[in-house]
């Protein structure tokens, strides 16, 4: 972490238990992490890791059970949700039904005491913003869930938050609207150059839209770092599986084909087809899932299955075919942990 | 092509249904016109509004009226802030007996007026507890409180909890989201649960006979009328104005519900 840029958010070994005192589910468990002001901070994981939890212990809807959090290097666990610099974007959206698209834009600034001109000025503000100009009259219910999510964002926006928090924003929106609203704030987020805090179950959407990613399992932080390093570096297993992007190696699997007698990962662009017998390992063609711009190529080695992603302009093998499997030397990464 | 009238027969059943519950209202309204007053006589020998001024000029119509409304209004009062604060409760939150509490509520309604009277008639005995106007609004505030729960209960499940949240987290506080997104989204279910209620407390018998002292109310005083033969076309024209009085709150309140059903969504 680079120490000379401000921290928005910090945690300090934060544990948030649920249930009974003598049996706790462990929601969060020992999380220690700083997000840098200004940056895009994505927390990724399966449901119920935990990373919902980090955000709602932020926006200040769940008390650490130990540990702290500062934003803006405050303690705040005695601030309320209402008096904290944050503001979030929910994931069902959480539109007020009798508000109109502008009142609910301008519920922030009317909860401030901002009189009706002012805060309506800067509801259209926000709106033409998030590109929905004109839809100030009209109730959420006559909105379609792209605008409706628009409309949360705006509702955020709208109060000059320094951290913003998203929680699934773009979970419910169809493929196409989610590629597009995710450009649409990334470019939000450089622009007005406030911090995001995002979270998903998405490493797709993870790893094209943050800065850094933090990987959640069980509550736990298991890899923290740039896109980069969470896919060509898992640290972990789980991370290498989670992020799907790469082979995960046995010990005696790695061994074999010539590397280290650890748990390892390998990119499935690293691998590439040969005759049998010609690479670091032999066995036959198990799939093929043809993926337009590659085809993902599952070999059954005796040590386990390798996935080899082939670029469509190189021929591809038959189904059943014996092939042999080749990558460099330092496409193997280390991981760490035996099981 | 499928016809969407119902076949004759069933159309004439309905009819006569409908006739059968409220033809007799109508025989009400005669009788509060006829020139016979010692007896029911059909059909009624004349015409008159005489008995329209001489109700207006009986002292023991307006104490009874009088007495009605202010037990009807303090009961809807008491039910509407109890019963609001029930169905929060309930919808809300998570606690410890929160399914015996629901029972409990509802329960005043499912049990016999009769039971709720003798029971409470008890209770004010052993409390020494004078008979009062107070009594009478105790004693109704138990079925009142029922029709706004039942009512309300329904709104607040539909609130959804993020919605109370981002309320908070725009900045407002306990107060100002109760005021600004809670209110709204209930208020039409307030309306209508309270009507319904001041409409049940209008017209109540049963409980009040158990829990009034010297006092009676407008039902009660036109049961004692009954029984006396003189001025009967009297006990007719103040039951028109129940009917009246009673029916436009429910219409009223049926037609604000009615359209209720696709509010306080989460907006999904």
């Amino acid at each position: 972490m680079p120490l000379a840029t401000p921290l928005a958010v910090e945690f300090d070994n934060v544990t948030r238990h649920f249930g009974p005192a003598g049996a706790p589910v462990r929601a969060v468990d020992g999380v220690s992490v700083g997000i840098t002001e200004g940056c895009f901070f994505a927390m990724l994981g399966p449901s119920g890791s935990g990373k919902t939890t980090c955000l709602r212990l932020i926006s200040g809807f769940e008390r650490p059970t130990s540990g702290h959090i500062r934003i803006f290097g405050q303690n705040s666990e005695a601030i309320p949700p209402n008096r904290r610099p944050v503001n979030t974007v929910f994931q069902d959206y959480a539109l007020f039904p009798h508000l109109t698209v502008r009142d609910n834009v301008a519920y922030g600034p009317r909860m401030a005491g901002v009189d009706r001109r002012t805060r309506h000025a800067a509801a259209e503000e926000m709106l033409a913003l998030v590109k929905l100009s004109g839809y100030g009259d009209r109730k959420p219910a006559a909105l379609s869930g792209g605008q409706r999510q628009r409309v949360a964002l705006a509702r955020a926006l709208v109060n000059r938050p320094r951290v913003l928090l998203l929680d699934e924003p773009l979970g419910a929106l169809d493929l196409k609207l989610r590629e597009a609203m995710q450009e649409e704030l990334k470019s939000l987020q450089q622009s007005l150059g406030i911090t995001f805090v995002f979270v998903t179950h998405d490493q797709g959407e993870a790893l094209s839209m943050a800065d850094r990613v933090a990987v959640f399992n069980d509550g736990k932080i298991v890899q923290e770092g740039t896109p980069q390093d969470i896919y060509e570096r898992p640290r972990t297993r789980f991370v290498a599986d989670f992020v799907g992007s790469a082979n995960v190696l046995s010990p005696e699997l790695s061994a074999r084909a010539g590397g280290p007698a650890r748990w390892t990962s390998l990119r499935g662009e690293a691998v590439a087809l040969t005759a049998p017998g010609a690479g670091r390992i032999t066995g036959t063609v198990r799939s093929l899932r043809y993926m337009g711009a590659v085809t993902r190529v599952t070999v059954a080695t005796p040590g386990g299955d390798l996935t080899a992603t082939v670029p469509a302009a190189l021929p591809l093998p038959a189904q059943g075919a014996t092939v042999g499997l080749h990558w460099p030397a330092d496409a193997l990464h280390e991981m760490e942990g035996g099981a | 092509m499928r016809s969407d009238r119902a076949p004759l027969g069933l159309r004439i059943a309905a009819f006569a249904g409908l006739a059968f519950l409220h033809l007799p209202i109508l025989l009400i309204f005669v009788y509060a016109f006829t020139t016979e007053d010692k007896s029911y006589q059909w059909p009624p020998p004349g015409f008159t509004t005489h008995w329209l001024g001489v109700t207006w000029n009986r002292p023991d119509v307006w104490e009874a009226l009088s007495l009605s409304l202010r037990v009807a209004a303090i009961s809807t009062c008491i039910a509407l802030i109890l019963g609001t604060l029930a169905a929060a409760a309930v919808s809300r939150a998570a606690f410890w007996g929160r399914e015996a509490v629901t029972l409990l509520v509802i329960l005043p309604i499912a049990l016999p007026g009769i039971i709720t009277g003798i029971a409470l008639r008890s209770a004010f005995n052993l409390g020494e507890i004078p008979f009062s106007t107070l009594t009478i609004v105790l004693g109704h505030a138990t079925f009142c409180i029922v029709v706004v729960y039942n009512n309300t209960v329904a709104r607040f499940r539909r609130i959804s909890g993020s919605m109370l949240e981002a309320s908070a987290d725009l900045g407002a506080n306990g107060f100002q989201t109760f005021a600004h997104v809670v209110l709204p989204n209930i208020a039409t279910a307030l309306l209508a649960g309270g009507m319904l209620a001041f409409a049940l407390s209008f017209d109540e018998v049963i409980v009040t006979t158990f829990t009034a002292g010297q006092q009676a109310t407008l039902p009660i005083w036109m049961l004692e009328e009954l029984v006396r033969p003189r001025q009967r076309p009297v006990t007719n024209v103040v039951a028109m104005v129940v009917v009246i009085v009673t029916a436009l709150p429910i219409l009223a309140a049926y037609y604000l519900t009615r359209g209720g059903t696709d509010t306080a969504g989460s907006g999904k």
